[in-house]
């Protein structure tokens, strides 16, 4: 089986603070990869290297054997990397499905060359867009509230249409940061079912998560990061009943 | 009669100068208040073409939005790879050299001025063509704009001034959107500047500065940003409230200190009262109705 997301030999530190050291880690199509570890634990930092959000002092990221060496964020996203944020990172001045219209990897309505004299493929990429949209909202619950602005919707419906915009692109490779944090009952139940169903389609996913149960609900395996490094690597239950682990997490 | 025509032609300019620089600054959210500086190349390029090589009027004018359009490249390129932030200072640096440099070049006048540029449709047809040209080239402006940020590119553009980061992990690229509608705002007013010179005939570097680039920000701010008639309204406003009190009789002692007075008290005045201008932009982006969806907004959609 290969690796869909590989990463070799990442290092990134700010001044003394090291958040990568090393790191090698491997994201296959299909299946679901937890990344635990306490706070400060390189986490977050490791989503913003592979995604070329922060540049790594050294080693490489590829997506199905392509580097990403030197290119900027839209271009990896172009490629087909997703990723959700921490802080959710929505548009407020955008409704639900404008928030997901955006999201097409093939859409050219960023380019005023093709909005100004190309009018007919820009109908087509929209119309396309919408639909995909439209389909995506149905599938993850949202569809009711597709033309609310997302201030006005839930926290954890936010969270949900985070994911749902991260899926407008037709990613290769997920990274969820943090989806389930202050998330609660049925949109709960719904971002587990789409983030699995993303999944069985083939796309390898990666999820920070503080929730260890979600964690064990979702995740086929786990990664525990400490200072930087990759720990150990595992099934979630066996991570979790590792002492040496418990103790650097809980920090006692 | 003519002075009434001189006055709709600057407000027809001004209407242009102002939509476009709002796209810029508002829409786009590029923080630049060089957009005169694009207007005066539009007018230098426009002016020197059919004056030294008799490039018929309309294709020099034309000529000057290109050379604007190109220039702003000169400016956004740099500036925007690094980071907008330095666009402001970079615009305001492209604005001042040009001006000082454009004073001390005599082929083109110097501090002096040009003059003697070739007029354009007013001997063989009248002021009055030249009116209803410069109105009907302000319509199609706004229009313009209108239909461009209200289609996918307006959401493109709002989405980035909300969130650049998350815009680009879309794999969208923002900096040739920055680079792009700078582009075309400049170029916008290129064409203006084009249209003044071959009107007034004169030219001179000072026009064109700081003074000019406050005038058209107040009207966009007063005017309302990102609103479609926002600047058309604040253009208005601005251009006729200088001459409405020169009717007053004063004497020019007072009527100059006076007219500066009135603005800074009207940007004063909007700031603290309605800062978001006489008409207030909606906070959330809608766009072009799509077919069969009309109806739906996001206070229903919601309950």
């Amino acid at each position: 089986m290969s690796a869909t997301l590989e990463i070799r030999g990442l290092c990134k530190s700010f001044g003394g603070i090291v958040v990568a050291d090393s790191i090698d880690l491997d994201l296959v199509a299909g299946r679901v990869l937890g990344l635990i570890g306490p706070n400060g634990a390189g986490k977050t930092s490791l989503f913003n290297l592979v995604c070329g959000v922060v540049k790594p002092d050294a080693g490489l990221v590829m997506l199905d054997g392509q580097s990403f060496e030197g290119l900027p964020t839209y271009q990896r996203a172009r490629m087909g990397l997703a990723r959700t944020w921490q802080n959710l990172r929505l548009f407020p001045s955008l409704t639900v499905i404008d928030n997901l219209m955006l999201g097409p990897r093939a859409y050219s309505a960023d380019r005023l060359v093709d909005v100004l004299f190309r009018p007919a493929q820009i109908r087509a990429h929209e119309a396309e867009a919408r639909d995909r949209a439209l389909d995506i909202l149905e599938r993850t619950g949202l569809s009711p509230i597709a033309r609310s602005r997302v201030q006005d919707i839930s926290f954890g419906q936010q969270k949900l249409v985070g994911v749902a915009r991260a899926l407008m692109n037709d990613a290769r490779c997920l990274l969820l940061d943090e989806p389930m944090a202050g998330v609660e009952g049925q949109t709960y139940a719904l971002i587990q079912k789409a983030v699995r169903d993303i999944a069985a389609s083939g796309v390898a996913i990666c999820v920070v998560e503080h929730n260890v149960a979600f964690i064990r609900d979702l995740c086929d395996e786990g990664v525990f990061m400490f200072a930087g490094k990759v720990l150990a690597r595992g099934s979630v239950e066996q991570l979790i009943a590792d002492p040496h682990l418990t103790e650097l997490y809980f920090g006692t | 009669m003519d002075y009434v025509y001189t006055i709709l032609i600057l407000i027809g300019l001004f209407v242009i100068l102002a939509s476009s620089f709002d796209l810029v600054i508002g829409h786009c959210g590029l923080i630049s208040i060089a957009h005169p500086i694009f207007y005066a190349i539009g007018a230098y390029v426009s002016a020197m073409l059919s004056k030294q090589s008799g490039m018929p009027v309309p294709l020099s004018i034309l000529c000057g939005g290109v050379g604007a359009l190109l220039a702003s490249a000169l400016v956004a390129v740099p500036a925007l790879r690094v980071s907008g932030d330095y666009l402001l200072i970079a615009s305001i640096g492209f604005q001042l050299g040009l001006i000082e440099l454009a004073k001390h070049f005599h082929e083109i006048g110097g501090a002096g001025g040009l003059t003697n540029i070739p007029s354009f449709l007013i001997k063989d047809f009248g002021r009055e063509t030249y009116v209803v040209l410069v109105l009907a080239l302000a319509v199609v402006t706004v229009l313009f704009i209108r239909w461009l940020t209200q289609g996918p590119y307006g959401r493109m553009m709002t989405a980035m001034r909300d969130d650049e980061l998350a815009f680009s992990m879309l794999g969208r690229n923002a900096i040739w959107i920055k680079v792009a509608v700078f582009a075309i705002g400049s170029g916008i007013a290129g064409i203006a500047g084009g249209l003044y010179a071959h009107y007034f005939r004169f030219l001179e570097p000072d026009q064109f500065g700081l003074l000019q680039s406050s005038a058209v920000l107040t009207m966009v701010v007063v005017g309302g940003m990102r609103t479609t008639m926002g600047p058309v309204i604040g253009a208005i406003v601005l251009q006729l409230m200088p001459q409405i009190i020169t009717f007053f009789n004063l004497p020019p002692s007072i009527l100059g200190p006076l007219q500066g007075l009135l603005f800074t008290g009207l940007v004063l005045f909007f700031m603290f009262v309605r800062p978001q201008g006489l008409l207030a932009a909606a906070d959330l982006w809608v766009g072009h109705k799509p077919q069969g969806d009309a109806g739906h907004s996001g206070k229903e959609a919601c309950s």
